[in-house]
């Protein structure tokens, strides 16, 4: 008797991709970069973005805040000017290419330069899923420690930038920025790494930089 | 350093293997507890803490990561029985993974066993491993508003430890609201503030854990 194997992961991760390229392709064409913005629980993400969106105000900017539950986040952003939506997952541990199409055409990208998808917190599952984004910008902060690269290669392989945030900690942390750089490159030598602190502003002004660059490109159609 | 790698258990139903794990270590008196945190919140940490401290009991670690074995070293650097398990990029552990991982530590004999969970607050709440006993760990640099983000761990975990005390000056972290949110979701939950670096609060966990062990033997 031959048995059908049908590999169910290997279908949706490739049906995901699909969705992901469409997106890819809508977001050139209305000249909006989206930026995939992943990080354990805690890690600091929405303290980046209350950094950097300020620094970015010559910009419109959307957020699409992922939760399993609550909506404090999108609060906080909303109180910043950019426009806001909260999606729930419903218990799902990651945002896939499909949840964040249907985010993006709720809130609507009419007139936006840059959105950012504020992941769930996790840094597993998110680094499987391919949303779509131009940018995949991962948060580590000083007090999780620099072995992380080492128990979640995907996530640092897969990242575009990472921003090890909550320097102003450093005094208190055996965190080793150096070892630290020197795991991820290993994993993934073009990786973009720029130390911040969320709270002291120190390295903000160069991750802002960082992005701007990204979206004037994309505002030219590149 | 044993490495283990663990393949997704195919079975009828997790619940019917984590009542034999459960069954297996109410047989040899030994306590399993599953330890549960974000990334880097602290829980080896902890475990070293614990394993210093309780040198009285025989504690035994089953590390659970997606990749390296630096965990299971620095506890085997302790003096204490450990391993580590390879999920092969699963987010958590289900109760057929944590007997593999039982079988490979000879985890019967030994007082307290703990489990090192993947470093995730989402996936490894959804599933009983078979411990007799789910542990936490939020760490005051994370934010003292993860039970509204995350409550399914909070619900799920008899004991809540609120970690990296010593780092209170340098965030905006209120123990007294995370306690309250926390037991919102869970009136039972027993919440230990400590510091694994400077020792603070270690002693009243402690002295809960040995308390834990002994009724686990008694009922
Ligand atoms: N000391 C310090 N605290 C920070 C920094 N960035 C974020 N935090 C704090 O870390 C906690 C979690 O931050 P949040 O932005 O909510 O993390 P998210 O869950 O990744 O969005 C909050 O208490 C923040 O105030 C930083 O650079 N330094
Ligand atoms: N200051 C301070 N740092 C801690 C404490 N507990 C853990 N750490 C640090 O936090 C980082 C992550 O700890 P670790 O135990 O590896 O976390 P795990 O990933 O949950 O096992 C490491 O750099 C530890 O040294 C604590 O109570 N205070
Ligand atoms: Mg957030
Ligand atoms: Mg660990």
């Amino acid at each position: 008797m031959k048995i059908e194997v049908f590999e169910t992961k290997e279908r949706v991760l490739a049906d995901n991709e699909s969705a992901a390229r469409e997106t890819r392709a809508l977001m050139r064409e209305r000249g909006t970069l989206l930026i995939n913005l992943m990080g354990s629980p805690g890690a600091g993400k929405t303290s980046v973005l209350s950094r950097v969106i300020p620094a970015l105000g010559e910009f419109r900017i959307g957020v699409m805040e992922a939760d399993v539950d609550s909506d404090v986040d999108a609060k906080t952003v909303a109180a910043l000017g950019a426009r806001v939506i909260q999606l729930h997952t419903g218990g799902l541990c990651h945002m896939d290419a499909d949840m964040t199409r249907r985010g993006l055409d709720r809130m609507g990208i009419d007139g936006l330069d840059a959105v950012f998808l504020e992941n769930i917190g996790n840094l597993v599952c998110p680094a499987e899923f391919e949303i779509g984004a131009d940018l995949r910008m991962t948060v580590l902060s000083v007090p999780e420690g620099d072995d992380k690269p080492l128990k979640y290669p995907l996530m640092f392989t897969i990242a575009d930038l990472v921003a090890v945030n909550k320097l102003d900690t450093a005094p208190i942390f055996d965190f080793d920025l150096a070892a630290f750089k020197a795991r991820v490159l290993a994993l993934n030598p073009k990786a973009e790494i720029i130390p911040i602190s969320a709270k002291t502003g120190e390295g903000c002004a160069e991750l802002a930089s960082f992005l701007r660059s990204l979206i004037e490109k994309r505002r030219r159609g590149e | 350093m044993k490495v283990i790698t663990l393949n997704a258990t195919v079975t009828e139903s997790n619940d019917r293997d984590a009542a034999r794990v459960r069954a297996r270590m109410k047989r040899s008196g030994t306590l399993l507890i599953n330890l549960m945190s974000s990334p880097g919140a602290g829980k080896t940490t902890l475990l070293s803490r614990l394993i210093t401290d309780m040198r009285d009991e025989r504690i035994g670690v089953m590390e659970a990561d997606i990749d390296s074995d630096v965990d299971a070293e620095r506890i085997a650097a302790l003096g204490a029985k450990s391993i580590q398990a390879h999920t092969g990029g699963m987010c958590h552990m289900d109760a057929g993974m944590t007997e593999a991982a039982l079988d490979a530590l000879e985890g019967d004999e030994g007082d307290l066993i703990f489990l090192e969970n993947v470093g995730n607050l989402i996936c490894p709440a959804e599933y009983d491993t078979g411990a007799g006993l789910n542990m936490m760990i939020l760490s005051v640099p994370e934010g003292d508003d993860k039970p509204l983000k995350y409550p399914l761990m909070f619900k799920e975990s008899a004991a809540l430890v609120i970690s990296k005390l010593d780092a209170l000056p340098y965030f905006d972290f209120s123990v007294e609201k995370c306690s309250e949110r926390a037991e919102k979701l869970n009136p039972a939950i027993k919440i230990f503030p400590v510091s694994a670096k400077t020792g603070e609060g270690m002693e009243e966990l402690e002295n809960w854990l040995r308390e834990r062990l002994a009724d686990w033997r008694r009922n």
